[in-house]
């Protein structure tokens, strides 16, 4: 798996999606704020907002499945990872710089598009909650014919 | 909470997330490039690839659907279960064609289009409180007021008035743009005629472009507007920045994967167009040409504008081919006894030299080397000034135009008047010392302000 094309999709502001599925397989889905691998890409870190995050976190709990997309929303690059919840906890006051900046930076690239960038930092990103989870499978989401293929 | 409620969510705009879960409960989370209204109680998402989300849907068939209003960024969350595929009729051929135009525009035609409008079951609507702070909340319209809509419909009355006062086609056409710009803010519009020997559309009009832009064509099934015109049905499209971001994303990945595409065609006026608002001109069955409406507003375009734009298009549509209509049958009786606009004299000053070059078999006319005029127009032009050479005539009939077989022009519906406007613009962009001059109705002249030197090669 090429690590450096995986981080580099990680960079200059990115749209986070995460899902997940209740016992009885019914999805839920919520926008994160940032992500933060691991070493080799094996784990990651999504920060969700405490404020719309409930189904996602009540899922985590049950099921432990969960999907993250993150999305340049510029070029559209977009890769999906899947694996299980490690532990759930609240993001610590020293993560916040981190998510900010996620933020403000997603808020750039929307920016350039044509959304104000006032309109997304409106978005509540404080408190958040630190998923980390296993990454178990990674896959490639940009738009086209090859959309979900394993990324390699 | 009512779909209905939430219909700015639908225009595409910012894109709407979808999660889905496969049988085993592993769930998958994407964009959907559209979701559209159905009803109060179904949306359909647009199928162009058999993707993840697709084959969940064929396991699973319960669905997340989060949308954002592209004004306040709001979220709110449907939840649905799918219920139906439909591969064709009406909800799958509106949803076809917007995605046709995007592919078409960016030289993906055949490449990347909709397999198959998936039609959701929606249980539940809700906003998603807590997911903005508030600061930068703007509130919902107003509602349309009374003396609003007295405005609205005084306008139309306007503007019905002035296409029906027109005397001729482009006095139709720029009163009519004129008026959409000055009542109802429409200020970038482009009015298309289609041309049945070459099938392309030639743009005849436009306004708020800053001058040229007549005579660009586009081929049928071509672009935006190519494609309302093969198809005969309106497009609007949203955020049309994220739809071609969108095109290009794939673009991209199709041409990593070895294939060639077309290149992407360019707008059809402005180059940072946020949205688009495309409307065939039809009088019956007969296709006569597309009126555009663009803007650097992702949301210019609502239902209202698109119900509103429809009705003066059919004035317009009927209008042209009522003038055309009239053109013909008039002409005959015009031709020996109508009043004379007399031509006024030229000039007492040293002429300007121009040379027109007509190559006869690229069937194209160029002014002091530079590109004119093709095809028919072109011919036109040149039989006027090869008489005027010839016979020192410089006053002519729209009538001995039409009865010239070596013009080229169809029999029936020959849009001869938009081709004479057409050639009007074109001089008075590229050889102004030459104009086309009405001078009554089915009349016109031949003003020469130059030193003309014609060679045919």
């Amino acid at each position: 798996m090429n690590l450096e094309k995986l981080h580099a999709s990680l960079e200059g502001g990115i749209s986070v999606l995460v899902a997940t599925a209740d016992a009885n397989g019914i999805p839920s889905c919520c926008r994160g704020i940032a992500v933060r691998p691991g070493e080799g890409f094996e784990t990651l870190t999504v920060y969700v907002p405490v404020a719309t995050a409930h189904e996602t976190l009540a899922n985590v709990a049950t099921t432990h499945r969960i999907a993250v997309s993150f999305t340049q929303p510029l070029p559209h690059n977009s890769i999906q990872v899947k694996g299980v919840s490690r532990g759930v906890r609240m993001a610590s006051d020293a993560e916040q710089p981190f998510v900010r900046e996620e933020l403000d930076k997603f808020a750039g690239q929307l920016d350039a598009i044509g959304l104000p960038r006032r309109i997304t930092r409106s978005i509540t990103h404080w408190p958040a909650f630190a998923i980390d989870m296993s990454v178990e499978e990674v896959f490639d989401q940009t738009p086209g014919p090859k959309a979900g293929v394993p990324f390699k | 909470m009512k779909l209905s409620d939430i219909s700015r969510c639908f225009q595409g705009v910012i894109p709407s997330i979808v999660a889905t879960a496969d049988a085993r409960g592993v769930p998958n989370v994407t964009y959907a490039s559209q979701v559209y209204y159905v009803d109060e109680k179904h949306v359909a998402l647009s199928c162009q690839f058999f993707n993840k989300t697709r084959r969940n849907l064929n396991e699973n068939p319960n669905v997340a659907v989060e949308l954002h209003d592209p004004v306040t960024m709001q979220s709110y969350r449907l939840r649905a279960r799918f219920i139906r595929s439909e591969k064709s009729g009406p909800l799958f051929d509106t949803m076809a064609m917007r995605i046709e135009a995007i592919a078409s525009h960016t030289g993906m035609k055949g490449v990347f289009r909709l397999i198959a409008a998936d039609v959701l079951e929606v249980t539940k609507v809700e906003k998603v409180e807590g997911f903005l702070t508030g600061d930068a909340c703007v509130e919902d319209d107003e509602p349309v007021s009374v003396s609003g809509m007295r405005t609205e419909l005084r306008g139309l009355q306007l503007v019905s008035e002035r296409i029906n006062r027109a005397d001729d086609l482009e006095t139709l056409l720029a009163a009519a743009l004129d008026a959409l710009d000055v009542y109802f803010n429409f200020n970038h519009t482009i009015v298309l005629l289609f041309d049945e020997t070459s099938q392309k559309l030639v743009t005849v009009a436009c306004r708020g472009y800053g001058g040229g832009g007549v005579g660009a064509e586009v081929a049928l099934g071509e672009g935006l507007i190519g494609t309302v015109a093969q198809q005969r049905r309106i497009l609007r499209i949203s955020g049309l920045d994220a739809s071609l971001r969108y095109g290009r994303a794939v673009r991209r990945e199709v041409i990593e994967g070895g294939r060639d595409v077309r290149p992407e065609i360019p707008l059809p006026g402005l180059p940072d167009a946020q949205s688009a608002l495309v409307l065939p001109l039809s009088a019956g069955d007969r296709l006569i040409g597309v009126l555009a409406a663009e803007s650097r507003d992702a949301v210019a375009f609502g239902e209202w504008d698109e119900t509103y734009l429809d009705i003066i298009a059919n004035q317009i549509a009927l209008g042209i081919d009522r003038m055309t209509t009239a053109d013909v049958e008039s002409e005959v009786m015009v031709e020996s006894a109508g009043p004379r606009i007399p031509i006024a004299a030229p000039p007492q000053r040293a002429l300007p030299k121009r040379e027109l070059t007509y190559y006869a078999k690229d069937d194209c006319l160029f002014v002091d080397g530079e590109y004119l005029i093709r095809n028919v127009p072109g011919r036109i032009l040149w039989k006027l000034l090869s008489e005027w050479k010839e016979k020192g005539r410089t006053e002519f009939t729209n009538r001995e135009l039409r009865l010239d077989p070596s013009l080229g022009l169809p029999e029936v519906k020959d849009n001869l008047e938009s081709r004479l406007i057409l050639l009007r613009n074109r001089l008075a962009e590229k050889c102004p010392d030459l104009r086309i001059v009405s001078t009554g109705r089915g009349r016109f002249a031949l003003n020469i302000d130059a030193e003309l030197e014609i060679v045919e090669r």
